[in-house]
């Protein structure tokens, strides 16, 4: 059956269908830079979503749980394995995406007779001194999109996560409309880390932004039901290290802060 | 990254253990060392030597002299001794620098290894075990002469508030230290000056203060360096002083020059 082009084609499009169905109800994820690194924030209601993955790397996914697991524990192996026989320094988001992570996750998609990963996965890279930070998603079929451009100069200082690509093109819009994340203080920055998860989460088809009233309603309302997750890459981290999962009390804190 | 072109079969080689070193085994990265030939090794390796460690009343104080020799060579006088593996931990190497750098490596890399996949902090008792392991692995070597490593290992245990010391033999076997741990070939005069301080002294080693700590430390690598000639004296000219560091609740603090130089010449010499 598969033999013939056609049909091939079609069982490919059969199954990005299948697996857009089943991540379009996943929680958005954001990770923008603020002053002293990048922050990672997503709601979540029972599992984990936000992990370490080497010193200077954090990855935040979504998809089914097992398929998450089979990608971090091999984003960390792979990192671990380059960190420990050459150094902390020639491990690299750029290398871990492009020559690991993305030719694996295109040939699982596209072996039909195989499972594919159900995942999509947002990574950020603290930049060394003088550079961006980098943000890239990686998709389930392979696919790439990434903040930072050949030559690695960043273009976009934040990266977004979600379910469906009208919520993804929303919340960038958010977030390239002039917010000042990039010079804010943790607290700042989580304030607004959260409204673009708002505006992802009430995002269901192409349209207008939703108003700032149905963004502080809709906020109030998730809060009630789920705990946000939010974790750092710090620039000020005294060892080499610099993922750090914020406290709840340190994230109720600055989200009280608001008023 | 090695091997990752070939991809697939890559993903998830391990299955998800927590074991780095099982890992490395897998991938044939291990440090570990072939077969060598049999018969006894004849070759001058390079020693570090003098380390010592106490508790005192913030924590642990970890320090060591700066020499490496090979027989009656001075290699190196700016070695470091005392190697920081994570936020709360302490390991000083005597021994052959080769294989106890390699082994802090390992170790570094597998405490956060384990912390990354199994999302949380390995146990106090599972990282000094990591240790002992480590020197067992390493064990067929010292009996063909080569590779010698007698660390100490210090941490602070956050979960159980207050300071943990241990001390290793070569082979691995893990002794928990109640004031302190020396090692190396100049520790036989620090060990007697830290009983004497502990025993004799107006209060024992547990509840000095962080001044009287450091002054005691300096001290006792003083008089180790003085008879131990393969013990590293301090070299004010060309800056070089022993690395002492602190592990306590709030993590590791190493003291740095401006502060030794100045101690150095009010309470040394």
């Amino acid at each position: 059956m598969t033999e013939e082009p056609y049909r091939w084609v079609e069982a490919i499009s059969n199954r990005r269908e299948y697996i857009e169905h089943q991540l379009a109800e996943g929680s958005p994820i954001v990770a923008l830079s603020y002053k002293d690194g990048v922050l990672f924030l997503t709601l979540s209601r029972e599992r984990q979503k936000i992990f370490e993955i080497y010193d200077r790397i954090a990855m935040g996914a979504i998809g089914h749980p097992g398929d998450i697991e089979r990608l971090r524990m091999a984003a960390i192996e792979v990192a671990s394995t380059e960190g420990f026989t050459r150094s902390a320094q020639d491990v690299s988001l750029r290398r871990l995406a492009t020559f690991s992570l993305s030719p694996a996750l295109k040939a699982a998609f596209e072996q039909i007779y195989g499972p594919p990963y159900l995942a999509r996965m947002l990574f950020a890279e603290l930049g060394r001194e003088g550079e961006g930070n980098l943000f890239t998603r990686l998709d389930y079929d392979g696919t790439m999109h990434t903040s930072g451009g050949p030559h690695l100069k960043t273009f976009e200082d934040y990266g977004v996560l979600a379910g469906t690509a009208p919520q993804a093109a929303a919340m960038e819009k958010h977030l390239a409309g002039g917010l000042t994340h990039a010079q804010a203080d943790l607290d700042a920055a989580l304030r607004m880390a959260l409204d673009v998860w708002t505006v992802g989460h009430l995002t269901r088809e192409e349209g207008p932004p939703p108003a700032p009233e149905a963004i502080a309603a809709a906020k109030k309302e998730q809060l009630a039901g789920a705990v946000v997750e939010a974790a750092v890459l710090e620039k000020t981290a005294k060892i080499g290290a610099a993922y750090r999962p914020l406290a709840q009390a340190e994230v109720e804190r600055a989200l009280g802060a608001e008023g | 990254m090695e091997g990752l072109s070939g991809g697939i079969e890559r993903l998830g080689a391990t299955g998800g253990g927590p074991d780095f070193a099982a890992l490395l085994r897998k991938q044939g990265l291990y440090p570990a060392i072939g077969a060598a030939a049999a018969g006894i090794s004849k070759i001058e390796e390079t020693h570090a030597t003098t380390i010592l460690a106490f508790k005192f009343a913030d924590g642990v104080l970890m320090a060591g002299d700066r020499r490496a020799t090979a027989g009656n060579t001075v290699v190196y006088d700016r070695a470091d001794k005392v190697l920081e593996i994570d936020r709360h931990s302490l390991m000083a190497i005597a021994g052959v620098p080769a294989t106890a750098w390699e082994m802090a490596r390992v170790l570094e890399h597998s405490f956060q290894f384990y912390r990354r996949t199994q999302l949380q902090e390995m146990s106090l008792d599972g990282k000094v075990r990591a240790l002992s392991k480590l020197l067992r692995d390493n064990f067929g070597f010292v009996m063909q002469g080569v590779g010698i490593v007698v660390p100490i290992f210090a941490t602070y245990d956050t979960a159980a508030p207050g300071a943990r010391l241990y001390f290793y033999d070569a082979m691995g076997a893990q002794f928990e230290a109640a004031d302190y741990a020396v090692s190396g070939s100049g520790s036989p005069a620090v060990r007697s000056i830290l009983y004497y301080a502990n025993t004799w002294g107006d209060r024992p080693l547990k509840e000095i203060s962080r001044d009287e700590a450091v002054i005691l430390a300096l001290r006792a690598l003083d008089t180790a360096a003085e008879t131990d000639t393969a013990t590293g004296g301090v070299d004010r000219r060309g800056r070089v002083y022993p690395v002492v560091k602190i592990v306590s609740g709030d993590g590791i603090a190493t003291l740095d020059e401006e502060e030794l130089s100045a101690r150095f010449k009010k309470e040394v010499k």
